[in-house]
């Protein structure tokens, strides 16, 4: 769908449908922490409303754009994760060793929950720009081209 | 510090590549020197890692700071010690190689580009430390991954041989998860110190054995042993070639790196070399290979298509070392990987150099190559005697310790393979230096081309390796039979 689906009830339904997928997504990706859920299910669930958005409202407009615009953040979720961990690495101990990271004030329980919190954010990044990239080059980018390397 | 060092050995490269998408956005010249400079410090790393195996013993890293069998953990032996400053400084070469002026520019590809190299490289690293079965096959797909993208980077014929080595890859890896969980439902581990000491009692048990045999089929799709190999030459000859050293120098290899763990350091040596015939169906498999992959090569007109060919030939001869039972054997196997490694970086330099300096692919344009400074040809014929097994070089002493290990065994089946491969192995490289040297007819003139810098580097490099190994190989064999060889064998 490279232009913008011609229903008004499919638009207006996704408008309402899109940002509750997304808050549902952030619910999950919190809630991971006490039951199932985390990281990738929320970037899957977020990856849902991202490929409703350019479905309906096409790559031209403005939410599709937006969407183009999230694939740059490709590295930034493992950047996160990685940092997390090179944190902890910092604080002294091994890589990913929440209780390790040297928060001022902060007792070693709620390090290592902030630390999870935070690798689980940029796990969630990465899945949804993934399933976004596979999404786009499978719809929309030619195959048949030929490259000089 | 020190007991730091394989996570950040592997975190350097990790780094790198996924912090290249967001520098490349502004910066992309930057991609070429950050990536040699991580390789180099991944070097320096390595050398301080293994020299702190050697200080302190074995390093058991902790993720998470979870201890074994719960968590995960990294192992660094000497073994893996050894493996990972081979493969960084494998590594360094074939990065300064691909990153030539001879090749094409990439213009906005290069950024993607030197993301998959760097992954690939941080995914071996990984493979070689990995201390359960799940993660060897975590980090087995990530370089898979990345490796199917290089093999098709260049679109047409490359796209196809890529998806195919794509659908065999993933196949071999989905036998290899199947044989991890049979070997998970039997013991209820996946750790790999754990595993050695739940499979004992349990090595007659069918479930361990089918288990083990997936394994073994899984690995040896991705090692490309003989009769699974059908993806390698294409995806070889067709990839592009500034990538192909690195995909026929380290892929494979480790690989196999990742079956000696497990048959070793798994199943244990004592089962393997007393219980289970497993040893002598890996020796029978790699001597077919060493035969089937040299005949195969020299029936081959395509330069590179050769090489690969021979490179599968030299797996079946490492598989042969290590199926010996014996420390000998083990040592002498593990020392021609490490030559192999070296040896094929260096012919795929040299494919590629010529194919983009004087437009040579088949044997039959080779005379084309008269203008071609002398010293090409020198590294040529230095990498081919280490691939006959000519003294001084390396792959002369890594096949004798492998007979000397086969003398030990009294398997005289293997001394005979190692023999014929070598004289098939001659006989095709005959046929390339019969082209190379012949005399030059009149009516063409001489290609006088200047040869860039990165590649004089890597070939020189390379070729002047393969004498230092020969040199040094009795100081490498004594080490790596000190503080490689498996416990038990």
């Amino acid at each position: 769908m490279k232009r913008m689906h011609d229903s008004l009830i499919v638009q207006t339904m996704s408008q309402l449908l899109i940002p509750l997928a997304q808050l549902f997504a952030l619910y999950v990706l919190f809630f991971g922490q006490y039951g199932p859920g985390g990281g990738f299910v929320a970037g899957v669930i977020w990856t849902t409303s991202m490929i409703l958005t350019f479905l309906v409202f096409g790559l031209k407009s403005p939410q599709g754009r937006f969407v183009e615009k999230m694939l740059h953040g490709d590295g930034l979720g493992l950047i996160v994760f990685v940092g997390v961990g090179g944190l902890c690495l910092i604080g002294g101990g091994e890589f990913l060793n929440y209780a390790h990271l040297d928060i001022p004030g902060v007792d070693a329980p709620a390090r290592r929950y902030i630390g999870i919190l935070l690798a689980q954010i940029g796990v969630a990044i990465d899945v949804a720009v993934t399933g976004i990239s596979i999404v786009l080059s499978l719809a929309y980018h030619d195959t048949e081209q030929e490259y000089d390397v | 510090m020190t007991r730091h060092l394989p996570a950040i050995l592997f975190l350097l490269p990790l780094v790198l590549a996924i912090c290249l998408p967001l520098i490349g956005l502004k910066h992309r010249e930057w991609c070429r020197p950050l990536a040699i400079t991580t390789l180099v410090g991944m070097v320096l790393v390595s050398v301080a890692n293994l020299a702190g195996i050697l200080q302190t013993g074995t390093i058991h890293y902790a993720f998470g700071g979870w201890a074994a069998p719960v968590g995960i953990e990294w192992v660094a032996d000497g073994l893996a010690g050894v493996l990972t400053v081979a493969l960084s400084l494998v590594g360094l070469v074939c990065v300064i190689f691909l990153s030539s002026v001879l090749f094409p520019y990439l213009g906005s590809r290069i950024v993607p580009f030197y993301t998959l190299v760097l992954l690939l490289i941080a995914s071996l690293t990984g493979m070689v430390f990995a201390g359960d079965l799940f993660n060897l096959f975590v980090f087995l797909e990530v370089s898979a991954l990345c490796a199917y993208a290089l093999v098709g980077l260049a679109g047409g014929k490359a796209l196809f041989a890529g998806f195919r080595y794509l659908i065999l890859g993933t196949f071999g890896a989905s036998l290899y998860l199947l044989g991890v969980g049979y070997l998970y439902a039997e013991t209820g581990t996946l750790n790999m110190a754990d595993l050695a000491l739940r499979v004992p009692p349990l090595v007659g048990s069918k479930a361990i054995a089918v288990g083990v045999l997936f394994m073994f089929i899984g690995l040896g799709i991705k090692m490309a042993l003989v009769p699974l190999h059908g993806w390698l030459p294409d995806a070889y000859a067709y990839a592009p070639d500034r990538v192909s050293p690195m995909l026929a120098s380290l892929v494979t290899k480790v690989a196999l790196y990742g079956w000696i763990r497990i048959m070793f350091w798994v199943l244990g040596a004592h089962a393997v070399v007393y219980q289970i015939p497993v040893l002598f169906l890996v020796g029978f498999l790699g001597a077919v290979a060493a035969l089937i992959g040299a005949f195969l090569a020299l029936s081959q007109e395509n330069i590179k298509r050769m090489f690969a060919y021979g490179g599968l030939s030299h797996i079946g001869l490492v598989l042969v070392g290590i199926s010996l039972g014996n420390q000998t054997g083990f040592a002498g196997g593990v020392f021609y990987l490490l030559n192999d490694a070296v040896m094929q970086a260096g012919l795929f330099f040299w494919a590629g150099a010529i194919i983009h300096l004087y437009g040579v692919r088949n044997i039959e344009d080779l005379t084309r190559l008269h203008g071609a400074p002398g010293w090409m040809s020198v590294a040529l014929v230095v990498i081919a005697l280490s691939m006959i097994g000519i003294p001084p070089t390396g792959g002369f002493f890594g096949k004798w310790y492998i007979i000397l290990g086969a003398v030990e065994a009294q398997n005289y089946l293997a001394i005979a393979a190692v023999l014929i491969a070598t004289l098939l192995t001659l006989a095709y490289f005959l046929k390339l230096f019969e082209r190379v040297f012949r005399e030059r007819s009149a009516d063409q003139p001489p290609l006088i081309r200047e040869v860039p810098l990165a590649v004089r580097v890597s070939l020189g490099a390379t070729s002047v390796a393969v004498i230092v190994l020969g040199l040094m190989s009795d100081h490498i064999v004594s080490f790596l039979l000190k503080n490689a060889v498996p416990p038990g064998l």
